[in-house]
Order: structure tokens, then sequence, then C-alpha cells
């Protein structure tokens, strides 16, 4: 990160968001845009990687290097990334169907591998792309379009799934409060090691106006004196059926993905060893 | 005799495959040619194991399908392997003394020793397989001397006490043989030494020389190697490798490491090639360069993951969603997988496509001799945007040869969001039918110019042949062999073998079809895949076409392919005398 002066507006990309009006990503992406510019991060030193539905058309409104990918495979992608060019900072965003049914078994071990980038889901408890069906996250007995008789499975919550794969930062917003949501995500983005942000960004056309107001009645702040690295009151904060809990949730520091690599780089090949030449590789065929 | 092939067979412990190791480095050494192939019972560790080395004083393309020399630990273990392992009917038959052949084989010639008193009595009672190795390298006129390097440096690591417990276990081999007399005799001359590689390993030291510095990859039989290898050499080169979760997450790595500017690759199998296809489509559509090595075994689902088959060709070439353009190369033998995987990355990295090389279990897992020399390859770069290009960066920009500069993060003015999404030249979504025609052509263009550059096939033989032979892959190497124990009853036969099977050189292919009287597509698959594809790209009259193909699990022979041939020559007489 470079600390040449940008706006939130210098990270607005030409193209016109495909949402609807009143769509909880919204404020996630002005939030981002925030965030962006108060890391003073270089457009062209960013990448913003998502998968597929409503929200992970972000990266194309974002003028950074993007890639809208597929679905399920924003982590992936963006471990890829961030271990080929490990100055980058890599940004990945998506929604809670598109992190945690189809992509579950990346979320687990991008946290797990603590992959030093931020993701962040925008979390609609619906599947709105294609226009209406449960989600991992919609709650028991909810009616949609594919639980017309209400849904039968019980939704999971994404903070709790993130402490348990090993995420070394978890974090809540609510999309509704822009300026919280930067201060989140620039704290996701700045922290060295996965952060996993859940950002509750209701949807106006599934969901109607109800899941704005009831999200805006329920959330509150994490309470003073929150031990952020102490994962059981994280785990108990983030499951307080009657709340939502906003804030930094939890925060610790260990080695990252890319200085493990880095590590093992060096146990291979001591810093004051010569690379091998091509000789001693074709020795081992001798 | 100018070649000879030795087996060894025993259960765990016994050193069957260790000892066809000291063999096959042994004989690489002295620059003679060598191919040697392992195979195990299903158990993850003991049960029981066979090896099999070829030795000769020529270039090998296939392994021997008739054993000279067959060694057996225990004939228990060797029942396993019958179907496998066929004595010629000249064959030596080495065996533990009290253990008696069965009843088939006792017609051959039998040298009973008693290897494991004769290991005790040298006071190097685990050695019993060094006596054996002793025992055959005597039988078989093999070089004693380099067997003796071959030997202190397989136990270095050991120390001095077991190196020399192994030397005295190989002279008591050796004088066990002589009492009984030596019967062939391996004729050559010493020549430079050999590498001894397989192609699982020549795949990752191409990607070495190719540049690639990004490896990710999820364990499957029998493409694992390669990861093992990149696994410990990549770091050293300032690499970086990764073992993903599956193989949606390898490809995934890949095409992210790729967007990002790396050269960069993954290995799978079947089964992991299914996986990855969802990634084709989008490697394809965000034009992102991926080398994928697909090591083809028995099929479909688990089969048989320990042999090998050509079905995964239908899977690699039109498999996936969408109008997917991508390259599939399939190699012919170990050096060929060293040249495939090089031309994989230039054409990745020039075209921005992803390229499958189809090598299959049994290229992939034998290790063969190579001169070092001829691991050499000229490598391409991706194309990056000039100054003129990036004035107004199209990242998708619609040029004559469908090639588009590609910026990787990092350049200040080369900004742009890809997607999986149908998209204009700037990388913007689009679901205009006008777009997605334009893109599609755009895509496909690149196509055009793949050949430019490349070995796109092998063709061996009579320029207008009574017979031609098409196949591809490692079957080469077995109608090479076929047509060479043929000799002159082969003089009017040619082979065809596209190396590059998508795009297909289909105007070589049709000119070779049209010069033959017949044509004999060869295949190691239930459902002649390859055949079946050659019908949807070229015209193969179907009267003077005739196919053999069958399921893998067994490798074809050479035995087995000149009976074929020799049925189909006759064909060809037989039409030509109903003609006169």
């Amino acid at each position: 990160m470079s600390c040449t002066p940008h706006t939130p507006n210098d990270y607005k990309s030409d193209l016109k968001p495909v949402w609807c009006p009143g769509c909880g990503d919204f404020g996630v992406l002005q939030s981002l845009y925030r965030a962006l510019a108060d890391l003073g991060c270089e457009p062209h030193e960013t990448v913003v990687v998502s998968g597929i539905g409503c929200s992970s058309r972000l990266p194309g409104y974002v003028e950074t290097y993007g890639f809208n990918s597929l679905h399920g495979r924003a982590l992936p992608i963006a471990t890829g990334i961030k271990l080929a060019r490990p100055r980058l900072t890599v940004v990945a965003v998506g929604g809670d169907g598109d992190g945690i049914a189809i992509g579950g078994n990346h979320f687990i071990h991008t946290a797990r591998r603590n992959v030093d980038i931020a993701y962040v889901m925008m979390d609609n408890e619906i599947y709105g792309l294609t226009k209406g069906q449960a989600a991992p996250t919609t709650p028991l007995g909810d009616m949609t379009k594919s639980t017309v008789y209400g849904n039968p499975e019980a939704g999971i919550d994404p903070c709790a799934l993130a402490l348990s794969f090993g995420a070394t930062w978890v974090g809540r917003g609510f999309s509704g409060d822009v300026k919280g949501t930067a201060e989140l995500m620039r704290a996701a983005i700045a922290h060295r090691g996965f952060a996993f942000l859940n950002v509750m960004s209701p949807c106006v056309t599934w969901r109607g106006d109800e899941q704005f107001k009831e999200l805006r009645a329920k959330t509150r702040a994490v309470p003073e004196g929150h031990d952020r690295t102490s994962m059981e009151a994280a785990m108990r904060l983030t499951s307080e059926s009657e709340f939502l809990t906003a804030g930094v949730l939890y925060e610790i520091h260990k080695p990252t993905l890319v200085d493990e690599m880095a590590a093992i780089r060096e146990k291979a090949l001591p810093f004051d060893v010569l690379p091998p030449a091509r000789d001693s590789v074709l020795r081992a065929f001798a | 005799m100018n070649e000879i092939t030795l087996a060894f067979v025993g259960s765990g412990g016994d050193g069957a495959v260790a000892t066809g190791d000291i063999i096959a480095t042994a004989c690489a050494r002295e620059g003679l040619h060598v191919m040697k192939t392992e195979a195990y019972g299903p158990q993850i560790r003991g049960g029981e194991s066979s090896c099999t080395v070829r030795i000769g004083s020529s270039r090998l393309y296939a392994p021997s399908d008739r054993i000279d020399i067959l060694v057996v630990f225990n004939w228990n273990d060797f029942a396993r392997f019958q179907n496998e392992l066929t004595p010629a009917d000249d064959a030596i038959l080495i065996h533990e003394q009290d253990d008696a052949p069965p009843a088939e084989l006792a017609g051959h010639q039998c040298l009973a020793v008693p290897f494991l008193k004769a290991a005790r009595e040298e006071s190097a009672p685990k050695a019993k397989n060094i006596i054996a190795l002793g025992v055959a390298a005597a039988v078989a006129g093999l070089p004693l001397d380099a067997l003796r390097k071959s030997i202190a440096l397989r136990f270095a690591k050991k120390g001095a006490a077991v190196i020399d417990a192994s030397l005295r276990a190989f002279d008591r081999g050796i004088a066990e043989a002589t009492s009984q007399g030596s019967m062939k005799r391996l004729e050559y001359e010493r020549a430079e030494g050999k590498l001894l590689m397989s192609g699982n390993d020549a795949c990752a030291l191409a990607a070495i020389d190719a540049g690639c510095r990004f490896f990710a990859g999820y364990p499957i039989t029998p493409s694992t190697e390669v990861l093992q290898f990149l696994g410990e050499w990549l770091p050293k080169l300032g690499g970086t490798v990764l073992q993903t979760e599956d193989e949606l997450s390898a490809i995934g790595a890949v095409i992210g490491a790729s967007f990002a500017g790396a050269k960069a690759m993954t290995a799978t199998s079947g089964p992991g090639l299914s996986l990855m296809s969802e990634m084709l489509g989008l490697a394809s559509i965000a034009e992102i360069p991926a080398v994928i090595m697909n090591v083809q075994r028995g099929g479909p689902s688990t089969g048989i993951p320990t042999k090998s088959e050509q079905s995964d060709l239908f899977h690699a070439v039109f498999g996936g969603h969408g109008d997917t353009p991508r390259i599939v190369i399939g190699c012919t033998d170990v050096e060929d997988s060293y040249h495939a995987t090089v031309d994989a990355f230039n054409i990745a990295e020039e075209f921005q496509v992803p390229v499958i090389v189809l090598s299959d279990q049994s290229i992939a897992q034998r290790r063969e001799t190579i001169a070092a020399a001829t691991l050499t390859h000229p490598v391409r770069e991706r194309r990056e945007p000039s100054s003129a290009d990036l004035g107004e960066y199209h990242r998708y920009r619609d040029t004559a040869d469908g090639i588009s500069p590609m910026a990787a993060p990092g350049l200040a003015s080369g900004i742009y969001q890809t997607n999986g999404l149908e998209h204009d030249e700037r990388a913007r979504p689009s679901a205009a039918f006008v777009v997605h025609e334009k893109m599609n052509a755009k895509r496909y263009r690149k196509l055009n110019l793949v050949a430019r550059n490349l070995k796109t096939h092998e063709r061996l033989g009579a320029r207008q042949p009574k017979l031609g032979i098409i196949c591809w892959g490692s079957t080469l190497g077995t109608v090479r062999e076929a047509m060479a124990r043929l000799g002159a009853e082969a003089a009017n036969m040619a082979v065809f073998a596209p190396r590059l099977l998508t795009p297909l050189p289909a105007a070589p292919l049709q000119e070779f079809i049209d010069s033959c009287e017949r044509v004999l597509i060869i295949e190691l698959s239930y459902a002649a895949q390859f055949h079946q594809y050659l019908r949807t790209q070229i015209d193969l009259p179907r009267q003077k076409t005739a196919v053999y193909s069958r399921s893998g699990g067994k490798n074809f022979g050479s035995t087995e392919i000149a009976d074929e041939i020799r049925k189909n020559l006759i064909r060809v007489e037989a039409t030509e005398e109903v003609l006169a």
C-alpha cells in the first residue's frame, strides 16, 4: 500500500450496478470505496475477486483490478493471486450462498491456511440472483420460492463458521451503516491474515422492507470490554439470537500462508545459498 | 542379444522393485537404453510387487511383452501377475530353491537358487534380493562393475558394513549362476550415461524449464509425483506449491496465479479433470493461460487408478459447458512428456487458453532413459500490452489473430475487471448476441495459429502405404515396437499419430488417410473414443477403415499389435486379389 491520497470516488468504475434500487449491496460498495481510500490502496496494486451472485457483481464497479469468477470459487482464485504476487492487496467478496453452500469447502481451507486476504460476505439470507430460493443462512421455517411449506433446514451463522475454521479476524457489519461497515472493512483489509467480515445486506426484492427494519432493530455494537482475542467470547457474542452484534468479534495474529511459503523457500534453500543450477535438478535423475 | 527383459516378482520386503532400480540405474549409467515398469497388488503397504526392466543397445519405445529372465521370490505372488508377465519361450526362470514353479511353467529352463540360505551364509540375511540380482546379472550378461557401483550408491546412506554385505551377496549370486553355466549375453557398447526419469518427472522438469513457478494440485494416482517433485524443487527456485482441498481449488488457484502474471500449472487424473471442467470454461472465456497435466487411468469413476487407459480423450476435447476453445496435446512417451509440457506452457501463454496435456499411467509412471541433451525446448512468453495498447487499454481487444495483450495487476494503466460473464472488448459484462458472436469468433480464431511452431504429429513409414495406422499417445510406442518386430513385413506400412489433438492437424491427417489403401485405428479405449473423435473431424471412409480398440487395465503388447497388423495386411492383399 502506498501513501498517495485517494478519495472514495477514485475507486468508482464507470459501470452502473445491476442491483435493485434499495439493495443492501450499495452500502457495501460505498463502504469498500471508503475503506480503500482510507487505506490509500493503489488501484493497480489491488484486486477484488468474487464468485457468482448479485453481490459478486461488485468487482466490476470498483476501479481496481477485478475478477468476477465462478459460483463459489472466489477464494481459490484469490489465494492463487495472493500467493503468486504477495504485494497485491486482495479482497474477496460474495454472497452467503456463494461462500457457504457451493463454496463452503474453500471457505474452510482458506481460513485454515490464514491466506492474507479480506473476505467480505454480503449476507441476505436468500438467493437473490436466481430470484428467491433458500440459502444455507435462511432461518428454519422461512417460506421462500424453493421452500413453499417453510424451510426444513436450520440456518447457519457465517461468523461462527469462520471462527471455527481458524480465521484470524472475524467481524460483522450491517450495510445500512455505511460508516461503521467502512471502518470494519478497513480493519479487515489492514489485518495481516485471513479476515472474515460478514455484512448483513438486506434483499429488498425477496425479503421486502421487513428485513431492513428487523436487522436495524436487532443490531447492537460489540459490548465494551469484549476480549477480541478470546474465541469463546467471540462465539458467545455471535450466537446470541436476540441481537445482531456488529463490530470486531475476534482478532489474533499468526503467520500467514505467504509467511509460511517464504519460510518453506528458506528451508528449501537458505538465503546465503545460490539457487540450484539446472544441472543439479538433472542430477536427481542421474 | 541386443536387448533383454528381466522381471522380479515378490512380496513387500523381498526387494523386487529395489532390485530393478539397481539394474536400471547401472545400465543407464553405462549408456544403455532402459525402460522400467512396476506393478503392485492393491495393498497400501506390503503385498505383491513386480518390477520389469527392459534393457537394449538402441532406443526402446515400449516395455517388452516377453520376459527373458524371470526372478520369482515366491510363486504365490507371481500368480497375481500372470496376465501381465509372460515368459518368452526361451526364458530362464530363477526361483527360490524349495519353491517349485507351477506346472504350466515347468517346461522352461529353471535355475533353483537358495536365495535366503546363501544370503545368510554371506552374513547378509536381508540381501536375498541381491543374491538374486547377482544370479540374474550373470545369466543376462549385465555390466557387473556398473552394478557394483549402483549397489554401493543404493546403500550409501546405510554405511560401509551394509554396502560390503550387499557386494558379498552380489558376488555370491554371480558364483551361484556361474556354477550352473551362463546362458544369455546382452551385447552393447558403452556410451555416455543417460538420465532415468518417469513421464511425471519429465513433465515436472519441463514445467521448471518453461518458467512455471506456481503449482497447485490435489493428490491423485497416477499423477501425484508431479506435485511431489515440484513440491521439493519449486521452493528452491523461488516458486510456490499449494496442495489444495480439491481439484476445483487447484485449478482455481492456478487461474488466480496466472491472472496475476505467473506461469502456473496443475496435474490430475480423470475424476480430477471432471471437477476442473467448470474452471476450464472460465479460463477459456476469461482468456487466462492455464496448463493441466491429465494422467489417464482406467475409468470411469475410481475405475482402475493404477493402470493405463486412453479414455479421457472425450472429456479433454469435448468436456465442458458452452463453446469452450481449449488445446489438447497427447504425449507419446517419457521424452515427449517433457516437450509436450513446454509446448503446453508456450501455447497457454501465447494464446491465453487452457491447455490440457494428456499423458497416461503407462508413460507417467514408467522410468526410461533419456539423454540430457534432448531435454531442451524453446520457451515463449505471454503478449504484454505495449505503451500504445495502454493508451486506452482494452483487455479483450478484437485483434486480427484474436490474441489481446494481457495486463497483470501491478501495471498502472492496465486496470480491468475480468469475468466469466460474456463481456465486450473492455471486459464489461454483456448479454448481447452480437457481442457473444464476436467474442466467440475472437476466442476460436486464436486456435488457427496454434499449429505454428509446433510438432503437430508424428508420421513414420512408407509414403504410399498399403496399411496406415492411426494412433495417439502411448500407443505409438507399442506400434513402433510392433513394426520393428515385423521387419520386412512392415515395409508397406505407415503410422500417423497426432500430438496436437485439439485442434487436430486435419489436413496432414486427411492426406495420410487418402494415401493409404487401408487404415487401422488402434487405441486403448473400449468405446473407441479416438475413432469416434476422428469421425467428427475428418473424412474416414468406412470401407477401408478398421478399428482395434479394447479396455485398459492391461497395456498393449507389441506381439498383440503385430498380430493385428498382420491380419489387416492380409486383408489388404485379399482386397487387391479380388480387384485384380
